[in-house]
C-alpha cells in the first residue's frame, strides 16, 4: 500500500496534513490529520457562567462571536431566560459581522487565489505575491473583510473576541450616530459587493474542470430551519436529503438523542452523525440546500443564476465558493437592516443561579454548531458539551479528497496536492473549532 | 526584512488581526518579504526569517519542533499574543492532566502515528529562547502596528508599560457598592470604575497598552487579557487574587473572607490568561529581571 502524507496543509484555517492511503484496485483513502486537542470542555468544568463566553470564544478567533453565543443560548436556555429583542438584534448583527469577515478570510485569502491563477505556482497564489503585481486586487479584496471587521469593532470593542455578549443579553447598544457611520461604510463597499460576486461566479464556472473533479457530495445536509435568517441566531435545524424532497425538521432534543461521536484514528477530530443518516453535510451548501433562499433580495437574485449553473440541490463543495460570496451579500443586507431597527428598550435580563439542563444548535459560518449544557445547583457548569461543523464535515470531506485523488492521482504528486488542497479549502475546515 | 508568521496551537486570533491591520498592512508586506506564513501562503519550509512572529502554546511535541526550528532559522523571535507570552486561556488545560483531558475526549482511541503531548502547558520562552514578546488576547491593532515598525526598523522596543486603569477613562462611584458582581447581575453604571462598582475587574493588575476597551469603551471588566503587569511580575508570586479580593472588600464594604466565598472559580475569575505562567507559580527559573527587560516591548 502506498502511503502519502501531503502537509502541513497551507492556506487553512488551522494545522493539518492529509494520509493518502493507495494501493491497485481498491478505492484510496484520505485521512484529515489534526492533533492538538485542547480540552475546553474540561476547562469549562465548575465556571460560573459569566466566564463561560469569554473561555469559549478562545477555541476559534475567527469563530469567536459563535461560541460565546452558543454559549449565551445554551445557558439562557438551561435557566428558561428569555433575552430581550434589543440584545436579539444586537447579537445578531455582531454575528453577521463575523459572518461576513469569516467568508471574507475563507474566500479571499485561502480560496480565491487557486480560482484566480490556476496554472501558477502555488507558492506564489496568495495575496502577499498578488499584491506585488497588483496592489489594487488586494487592497480592494481586504477592503471587503474590513466592513465585517468595522461592524465588529464598533458592536463589541475588541475586532476578535468581542466582549458584548453575556449569558442574558449584552452590555451596550450601539448609538443612532454609530449605526449611521457603520451604514455608510457598508453601502460603500455595495458596488465592490456585486462586482465580486460576479468575479467569483466567472473564476468557479472557468474551474469547471476542477470543480468537478473534486467531486460531489452523497448523503443528507443539515441546517438551521430558518428560511431569512439562516439560524445564526439559534434555533432548530432541519435535515434535507436530495431525492426525498422532504426538509425534515429535527427538534434540538430529538438531535441530542440521535447525535453520534466517534473518535478518528488519526487526528484528534471525532467524527460527528446522526443515527440513521448517512454521509451529513453542514455549511453553506447545507444551508442552501435546506432552506432553498437566503430571504434578502440581492442573494436571491444571485442564487437563482447559482441554481441555473450549477444545479439545485448544490452537490459540488468547491462550489461553496460561490454560496460563502452570497452568504456575505446577505449578510450585507441584514447587517444593512438590523442598523436600522430603532432602540428597543432594555439590553440583559439578570440571571440567577439555578440548576438545569440544555442543548443549542446554531449555524456558524461552517455550520451547525452543538453545544450542550449542565448547570449544577449554584449555576455552575458541571458539564459542557460542544460538536463544531468540521465533526460533522470530517468523513464527507474525506470522500470528496478520496475522489479527488482517484482523478488526478496519475498526473504526479505536485497536481495530487495541489488539487487535495483546493479541495480543502472549499470545505474551508476550522481546525481550532474541530480540536476544541 | 523577511518576515515569518505561525501558530502553534492557537485560535489564531493573532493572525486576524494582522489581516486587520489596514493600511500597515500593506506598508508591511510592499516593503518586507513575508517568507512563511502557513496561513497566508503556500510555502511548506522556512529557510531563513530576520523576524519570527510565533502565535500560540507548545502542546505536544510538532508544536516544539516547529518552536525549536524557527529558533534556529529566525534572528529574533517574537512571543506574539497572551498564549504565546502567558500560556493564555489554553493554560487552564493546566488544571488537569494531559492524560486525563485526552482520555475524557477519545477513551482508549489508539492513534496512527501523531505527537506525544507535552506534560506543562508553559509560556514559548520555557522551550525556546524569545527576543521580544508581545501579549494580549489578541493584541488591538494599533499595538500590533506599533510593535512591528518598531521590530521592522530594528529599533529597540522600549515601552515601559502601566496598568489598565492608567487608560480608563472612568471615575469612582460612592462607596460601598453592591458586590462582588458579575455581569449576568446586570451592567455598571457607565462612565463609573468597574472595580469600585463591585465588579471583578483586574485593570489594576493587567499591563496597559489596550486603550481599556474593555472597561472603559465598553463597560466589561477587564478579565487580563495583556496578561500581569511589570509590577505583578516584578513581585515574583505577586498574589493577584489577593489583591483583587482587598480592592473588592474595601469597594463592598464586605469582609475578605465573604468575597472570595463568592468566588467558585478562582482559576477562571483571577488566572483566565496566564494560570500557565511560571512567575505566578514562583516557577521561572533564572530570576525576573532577564524576562522582564524583553517584555519592555
Amino acid at each position: 500500500m502506498a502511503h502519502l502524507v501531503i502537509g502541513p496543509l497551507t492556506r487553512i484555517f488551522g494545522h493539518a496534513s492529509l494520509r493518502v492511503e493507495a494501493e491497485e484496485g481498491i478505492s484510496p483513502r484520505v485521512r484529515f490529520s489534526a492533533f492538538g486537542y485542547r480540552g475546553f470542555e474540561m476547562m469549562a468544568r465548575g465556571v460560573h457562567v459569566d466566564n463561560l463566553p469569554p473561555l469559549v470564544s478562545r477555541i476559534c478567533g475567527p469563530d469567536s462571536l459563535f461560541h460565546q453565543a452558543a454559549a449565551c443560548l445554551v445557558v439562557e436556555k438551561a435557566l428558561g431566560v428569555e433575552v430581550p429583542p434589543a440584545a436579539r438584534s444586537m447579537r445578531e448583527l455582531a454575528l453577521w459581522a463575523q459572518f461576513f469577515e469569516r467568508h471574507a478570510v475563507s474566500l479571499f485569502v485561502h480560496g480565491l487565489p487557486d480560482l484566480l491563477f490556476p496554472s501558477s505556482d502555488p507558492g506564489l497564489r496568495n495575496l502577499v505575491s498578488i499584491y506585488r503585481v497588483d496592489e489594487e486586487v488586494v487592497r480592494r479584496l481586504l477592503s471587503l473583510k474590513s466592513l465585517g471587521t468595522a461592524v465588529l469593532r464598533e458592536t463589541g470593542g475588541p475586532t476578535v473576541h468581542g466582549v458584548n455578549f453575556r449569558p442574558g443579553g449584552v452590555v451596550r447598544d450601539l448609538p443612532v450616530e454609530s449605526r449611521e457611520r457603520l451604514a455608510d461604510r457598508l453601502r460603500s463597499g455595495e458596488s465592490l459587493l456585486l462586482e465580486t460576486a460576479r468575479l467569483v461566479k466567472l473564476l468557479l464556472r472557468r474551474s469547471e474542470e476542477t470543480v468537478r473533479r473534486a467531486g460531489s457530495i452523497g448523503g443528507s445536509f443539515l441546517a438551521g430551519h430558518d428560511p431569512g435568517g439562516m439560524g445564526i441566531t439559534g434555533g432548530s435545524p432541519a435535515l434535507f436529503t436530495p431525492g426525498t424532497e422532504v426538509v425534515e425538521p429535527r427538534p434540538v432534543e430529538d438531535l441530542g438523542e440521535r447525535l453520534r461521536e466517534e473518535p478518528s484514528t488519526s487526528g484528534h477530530v471525532v467524527y460527528a452523525g446522526l443515527e440513521g443518516t448517512e454521509g451529513l453535510t453542514v455549511g453553506p451548501l447545507a444551508r442552501v440546500n435546506v432552506n432553498g433562499r437566503y430571504g434578502t433580495p440581492r442573494a436571491d437574485e444571485e442564487l437563482s443564476e447559482l441554481k441555473e449553473t450549477w444545479g439545485f440541490p448544490v452537490r459540488y463543495p468547491m462550489v461553496a465558493h460561490a454560496l460563502r460570496m452570497l452568504e456575505m451579500l446577505h449578510a450585507w443586507e441584514r447587517m444593512l437592516e438590523l442598523l436600522r431597527e430603532p432602540f428597543r428598550g432594555t439590553l440583559g435580563e439578570t440571571l440567577n443561579p439555578a440548576a438545569g439542563k440544555a442543548g443549542v444548535y446554531i449555524e456558524a459560518p461552517e455550520g451547525g454548531l452543538v453545544y450542550g449544557v449542565e448547570l449544577g445547583e449554584k449555576g455552575l457548569v458541571e458539564e459542557l458539551s460542544i460538536v463544531s461543523p468540521l465533526q460533522f464535515n470530517l468523513r464527507n470531506l474525506e470522500k470528496s479528497l478520496a475522489e479527488a485523488f482517484a482523478s488526478v492521482e496519475k498526473e504526479g504528486q505536485e497536481r495530487v496536492s495541489d488539487v487535495l488542497h483546493m479541495v480543502v479549502r472549499a470545505y474551508s475546515p476550522c481546525v481550532p473549532c474541530g480540536v476544541h | 526584512m523577511d518576515i515569518a508568521l505561525l501558530s502553534l496551537s492557537s485560535c489564531l486570533g493573532c493572525q486576524m488581526v494582522f489581516l486587520s491591520l489596514e493600511e500597515y498592512l500593506y506598508e508591511l508586506i510592499g516593503g518586507n518579504r513575508v517568507v512563511y506564513a502557513p496561513f497566508l501562503m503556500d510555502k511548506k519550509e522556512l529557510h531563513h526569517a530576520d523576524l519570527a512572529l510565533v502565535e500560540g502554546t507548545v502542546r505536544n511535541t510538532e508544536h516544539f519542533l516547529k518552536a525549536r526550528e524557527i529558533r534556529e532559522k529566525a534572528d529574533r523571535v517574537v512571543a506574539l499574543g497572551t498564549c504565546s507570552c502567558f500560556g493564555g486561556v489554553q493554560g487552564l488545560a493546566d488544571l488537569y492532566p494531559e492524560s486525563r483531558l485526552l482520555r475524557s475526549r477519545f477513551g482508549d482511541t489508539a492513534f496512527e502515528g501523531g505527537p506525544q503531548g507535552v506534560r506543562r502547558l508553559l509560556p514559548l520562552d520555557s522551550f525556546i529562547r524569545v527576543d521580544a514578546y508581545l501579549p494580549g488576547c489578541p493584541p488591538v491593532p494599533a499595538l500590533l502596528e506599533g510593535f512591528l515598525r518598531s521590530a521592522v526598523s530594528g529599533d529597540r522596543l522600549s515601552r515601559e508599560g502601566a496598568t489598565v486603569c492608567a487608560e480608563c477613562k472612568v471615575t469612582s462611584p460612592p462607596l460601598p457598592q453592591p458586590g462582588p458582581r458579575r455581569l449576568t447581575e446586570g451592567s455598571g453604571e457607565p462612565g463609573k470604575c468597574l472595580l469600585d462598582s463591585g465588579f471583578f475587574c483586574l485593570g489594576p493588575l493587567t499591563r496597559d497598552g489596550c486603550g481599556a476597551l474593555c472597561p472603559s469603551g465598553m463597560g466589561v471588566p477587564c478579565r487580563g487579557c495583556r496578561g500581569p503587569s511589570g509590577r505583578v511580575l516584578e513581585r515574583k508570586g505577586a498574589d493577584v487574587e489577593g489583591e483583587t479580593v482587598r480592592r473588592l472588600a474595601r469597594a463592598t464594604g464586605k469582609k475578605e473572607e465573604e468575597i472570595r466565598a463568592e468566588v467558585p472559580d478562582p482559576a477562571h475569575t483571577y488566572y483566565f490568561f496566564c494560570l500557565a505562567e511560571p512567575l505566578l507559580r514562583k516557577r521561572r527559573s533564572g530570576g525576573t529581571s532577564p524576562y522582564l527587560h524583553r517584555l519592555g516591548e
